[in-house]
């Protein structure tokens, strides 16, 4: 019997956890929560919300913010913030309309070029924070005003309109791919499985959370925490400018006002998800279940007839809601060891 | 010294400002030895340890590791010969898991195509393997995050972590300055252990009761000068317990 013991000992099998534990454990399943709770609401309030139309429109309004939402995220864990997302948003679909229509631009040239300029507005974010230590709330702050400044002067701010369609716009966020289901989505579903993967699969997902979670411990495993950073600024900046192409797709104009509430909003949905505002910790797939989150209450809402202002009030609960849902869960699951 | 020592630092003279933190100090490692450095807030501790692990040069004195002279310009610089530092902090980061805390900056990657893709198997299983060598059993799973551990059983995956990636000496900064009992016991028996495994150890406590019952020699600091460097079959705990509090020269 002893020497079998031993023998037990010995062996080295890696074990997970149980799967019970585990989806407990998951930093989701508060946002998870409230997103059944808002669809059985509003399936309860209008028998037409649960159907594929219906959630075609959600995915629609999700897919604009998701994009952005996902870059953020990645920055958030990094322990970082971006609040000119949104300014970057209108920029980057400006820019594009501005060269395709006005100065007939092939698009080929356009988008690539466009997309550059949106990274470099994440990477100057990065140069000016990490090179003269402020906070990346305070640079952001003045770079979202900034570039919203320079889209509002450059369009005089009056909206660009792109007369009749174009393939461009169709491929960028028009066209529908399954009834209301449209095309952004499936790009939204491509950044989400890319940034996925970076973040769980790879050593540099790994660099992400410890750059966020503890810097001097990062750097002293030898880490490049300020790479990382400057890296994730990049990323956020080219996610936030390829939401803006989407929603150019999808109207067929660009107007220097859109993606004013984008900022708020990308950081709702990533802390209705479980991402941390102290950096470290934070999912992908629960950023994407808060963006779902947020669009069905804006869609919801339309759909039982009430007023869009109810929309932002809601939605204000539902954020401080799931918060305290995401710190009860993980208090609970840290006493159950 | 008959043999060659495995880090030796001959007249170390370190100061800041006006105060001088380290005078002519000379002081060694031997191979798989455990010395104690013990001595009042101040006596010098954290600077001698800071130049033997490349944070700051000194302005006096020379370095030899394994026989050779060495000059450290970064802590990098000492990391790549096998000196390592477990900090009382820790270099931990509370919301990853174990096993990525483990193998952090240095995480091992399987190719799939292009795409470099963590070897999670290898994560998870190598490094429940060198906690279990280092006599760590109550882990649930190397999944879970550090955040819900004790402090002993982070002291085991910071230790773990140097075992495992080669260091020769393995420099402990306080490590059972914030544990239970039990868990000192137990952080003590791992020290062991890294010893056994043909390491070298450097403790540094204000607690003499934690370093005593594992050092093989023990140095005291006073005002950055040496001021006692016995191997402990040559002194008592009394003995160095009044050197300490009375900067008292050995009669």
């Amino acid at each position: 019997m002893a020497r079998r013991a031993q023998a037990e000992q010995v062996v080295v099998t890696p074990r997970r956890p149980e799967l019970w534990r585990r989806t407990l454990a998951a930093r989701e399943l508060g946002v998870l929560i409230a997103l059944v709770v808002v669809l059985s609401t509003f399936s309860v309030l209008n028998r037409n919300f649960l159907t594929v139309d219906t959630f075609g429109d959600i995915l629609t309004q999700a897919a604009e913010l998701g994009i952005a939402a996902v870059g953020v995220t990645f920055l958030m864990i990094a322990g970082e913030f971006d609040l000119s997302v949104g300014s970057n948003f209108a920029v980057a679909g400006i820019l594009l309309a501005l060269l395709t229509t006005n100065l007939g631009w092939s698009p080929f040239l356009a988008i690539p070029l466009v997309l550059g300029v949106a990274t470099a507005i994440g990477v100057l974010n990065g140069v000016i924070t990490l090179g003269t230590r402020i906070p990346s709330f305070i640079t952001t702050l003045g770079t979202m005003m900034f570039w919203r400044g320079i889209a509002l002067a450059v369009t005089g701010g009056w909206p660009i309109h792109v007369l009749g369609s174009s393939r461009m716009l169709d491929l960028l966020g028009g066209m529908a791919v399954y009834q209301t289901v449209r095309i952004s989505a499936l790009w939204w579903l491509l950044v989400t499985v890319l940034f996925w993967f970076l973040l769980v699969k790879t050593p540099y997902g790994n660099w992400t959370f410890a750059t966020g979670g503890k810097p001097e411990a990062a750097r002293a495993l030898g880490v490049p925490v300020g790479r990382v950073k400057l890296t994730n600024f990049a990323l956020a900046g080219l996610l936030a400018g390829f939401a803006g192409f989407t929603q150019f797709g999808r109207m067929g104009s660009m107007s220097p006002v859109w993606g004013d509430g984008l900022p708020m909003e990308t950081i709702a949905a990533a802390v209705i998800g479980g991402t941390s505002l102290m950096g470290g910790a934070g999912t992908i797939l629960g950023t994407v279940l808060g963006a779902i989150t947020m669009a069905s209450i804006r869609v919801g809402l339309i759909m039982v007839g009430a007023p869009s202002y109810w929309y932002t009030a809601f939605l204000g609960a539902v954020i401080v809601v799931a918060v305290i849902l995401n710190v009860r869960l993980g208090e609970m699951m840290a006493w159950r060891r | 010294m008959a043999e060659v020592a495995l880090i030796e630092a001959r007249g170390i003279t370190k100061s800041f400002g006006k105060v001088k933190a380290l005078e002519k100090v000379n002081f060694h490692v031997g191979y798989q030895e455990i010395v104690g450095l013990v001595g009042d807030n101040g006596a010098g501790k954290s600077t001698l340890i800071k130049i033997l692990t490349g944070v700051y040069p000194p302005e006096e004195g020379e370095i030899f590791f394994e026989g050779r002279r060495v000059y450290f310009s970064s802590p990098k610089d000492a990391r790549a010969l096998g000196i390592e530092t477990v900090y009382q902090d820790l270099a931990l980061i509370e919301q990853m898991s174990i096993a990525r805390n483990f193998f952090l900056g240095s995480e091992p990657v399987k190719w799939v195509g292009f795409l470099p893709l963590l070897d999670s198997w290898r994560m998870t299983s190598t490094t429940e393997e060198a906690l279990r060598g280092l006599g760590i059993t109550t882990l649930r799973s190397t999944e879970e995050e550090v955040r819900v551990l004790s402090g002993g059983e982070r002291q085991a995956i910071a230790i773990g972590r140097t075992l495992h990636f080669g260091a020769k000496l393995l420099i402990l900064d306080e490590p059972t300055s914030a544990l239970s009992i039990v868990e000192t016991q137990k952080v003590l028996g791992y020290i062991q252990e890294a010893k056994r495994r043909g390491l070298s150890v450097i403790l540094i406590s204000h607690n003499l009761y934690h370093v005593y019952p594992v050092a093989d020699r023990i140095v005291v600091l006073d005002h950055g000068r040496k001021i006692a460097d016995l191997r402990k079959e040559e002194t008592t705990i009394d003995e160095i317990v009044n050197m300490i509090a009375y900067g008292g020269i050995r009669v």
